[in-house]
């Protein structure tokens, strides 16, 4: 485990990404932002010199792990969570700044060991900087992050019985997408989520979680077509009164 | 037409490993289990009763953080003081992390100054797949109409760190004393938290 930088120096009021590394052995792993039926998700907590400021972690998504009839959301081999840092406008050249993260995290192979680390980085402080030997890892982890639906998409989601019936019309939508919720106890997160066509698009099955009382507003999460390919989704959800169709008695 | 109808009815359940059989609201299914000390325990012999069901692994970090602390064996004796039932459930396979025999489990309830009304012991993970057992701890409390009211974690900080146990909201608590006082439960799921239930591989 190690806290990386993209750049191998910091720019006075530039913001820099930097990233906390997860070099896991096989059979290990740890979990995403909504981890699923068991386990906990990193937390980050950054100790930063006066004057700098952090922003949100950018999670790539996950790989559903199957323990059926459960199944956890997370990350296999390696995983790099970033965020930027801004250091302050008045930071002097020629100096170093000292950036830690205290880790909090959760492993699991078939039992779990939980951590805490803190992670510590010395940047210098130049006038421009350079890209680190750790850079094609960040683009790596780029490629994985959800990006904003594209805008030819028409997205809705109805709540209906036991199920959230997810439409997607578009251009380029894969056969089988994998829907992952940003918020746990929604779905049933081993159940498998058939899909069936519809004019221009595919209609996705999510069995609703048994620990879902009350209705939801909006469902969110985010939708994996394939590879490289995963886009947010924050989709109001309309409710339909009923369960399955039934013949009149 | 209503004969498929009723098809799909028997067979999906069948066909649905991942289908929960337990509903908050719903009447919590009957089991039967060997407990530590030799004894047939039986759900339903209990209604009249609160019942508390506790998922264990005494090997589980999160286990750990509320039996090291105290905080679960406090529980237990509070609230079987109180007259609740409350059996320890352990689903964890022969070979798998938390799995014990009963001479174990007899020294670890000693030791550990654990006094739950049972330890039930579940090596094929019956009783944990019947109630859909995800995590240790994973906390079912029943009524004594035999109703399922809580379905969820023990508290409201999903961590290993005993630290976080006294700001913590205590849902087991929580729920029983709503519902000693009858008053409705106001918090009837939540994510449970934890390791995974170590059940034999399939």
């Amino acid at each position: 485990m190690e806290l990386v930088s993209e750049q191998d120096a910091l720019v006075p009021g530039k913001a820099i990404w930097l990233g906390i590394r997860f070099d896991l052995e096989d059979g290990w792993h740890t979990y995403w932002i909504n981890p699923g039926d068991s386990g906990e998700a990193p937390r980050i907590a950054w100790r930063l010199p006066a004057g700098f400021e952090a922003g949100e972690i950018q999670w790539p998504y996950p790989e559903r792990l199957a323990a059926p009839p459960f199944a956890d959301y997370g990350y296999q081999h390696q995983a790099l969570l970033i965020a930027p840092i801004r250091p302050p406008a008045q930071l002097k050249e020629g100096q170093s700044a000292k950036i830690a993260a205290l880790v909090d995290y959760l492993i699991c192979q078939n039992v779990c060991i939980p951590g805490r680390e803190q992670l510590e980085l010395s940047l210098p402080v130049k006038n421009r900087a350079m890209s680190s030997a750790a850079r094609d890892l960040f683009n790596t982890t780029r490629s994985r992050l959800p990006r904003p639906a594209p805008r030819d998409w028409k997205v809705s989601v109805i709540s209906l019985g036991d199920e959230f019936l997810l439409d997607l019309k578009g251009q380029q939508l894969a056969k089988a997408p994998q829907f992952f919720p940003l918020q746990a106890e929604l779905i049933e997160n081993a159940a498998p989520q058939q899909t069936t066509p519809l004019p221009g698009g595919i209609r996705l099955h999510l069995k609703k979680s048994t620990h879902l009382l009350q209705p939801i507003a909006r469902l969110r999460g985010i939708i994996v077509l394939g590879p490289e390919k995963a886009y947010l989704l924050d989709v109001p959800v309309s409710q339909k009164l009923g369960r399955v169709r039934r013949a009149r008695t | 037409m209503k004969r498929n109808f009723w098809w799909v009815l028997v067979i999906a359940p069948l066909l649905t490993p991942w289908a929960r059989a337990v509903k908050v609201g719903e009447s919590a299914p009957d089991f039967q289990a060997i407990d530590s000390n030799g004894l047939q325990q039986k759900l339903s012999q209990y209604r009249g009763k609160f019942v508390v069901l506790e998922w264990h692994n005494n090997g589980c970090p999160y286990t750990r953080k509320h039996y090291e602390s105290g905080n679960m064996q406090q529980l237990q004796k509070e609230w079987t003081g109180k007259g609740v039932v409350w059996f320890t459930v352990i689903s964890s396979a022969p070979g798998q992390q938390g799995y014990v025999t009963a001479e174990r489990e007899n020294d670890y309830l000693k030791q550990m100054k654990a006094s739950p009304t049972a330890a039930l012991l579940d090596p094929q993970g019956e009783v944990g797949r019947l109630y859909s057992a995800k995590t240790t701890p994973h906390m079912f409390v029943i009524n004594p109409a035999g109703v399922l009211i809580y379905d969820g974690a023990i508290d409201d900080k999903a961590t290993t760190d005993q630290a976080d146990i006294a700001s913590a909201r205590n849902y087991v608590s929580q729920v029983l004393q709503e519902a000693t006082a009858g008053k409705p439960v106001s918090t009837a799921t939540t994510r449970p938290y934890g390791c995974s239930v170590k059940y034999a591989h399939k």
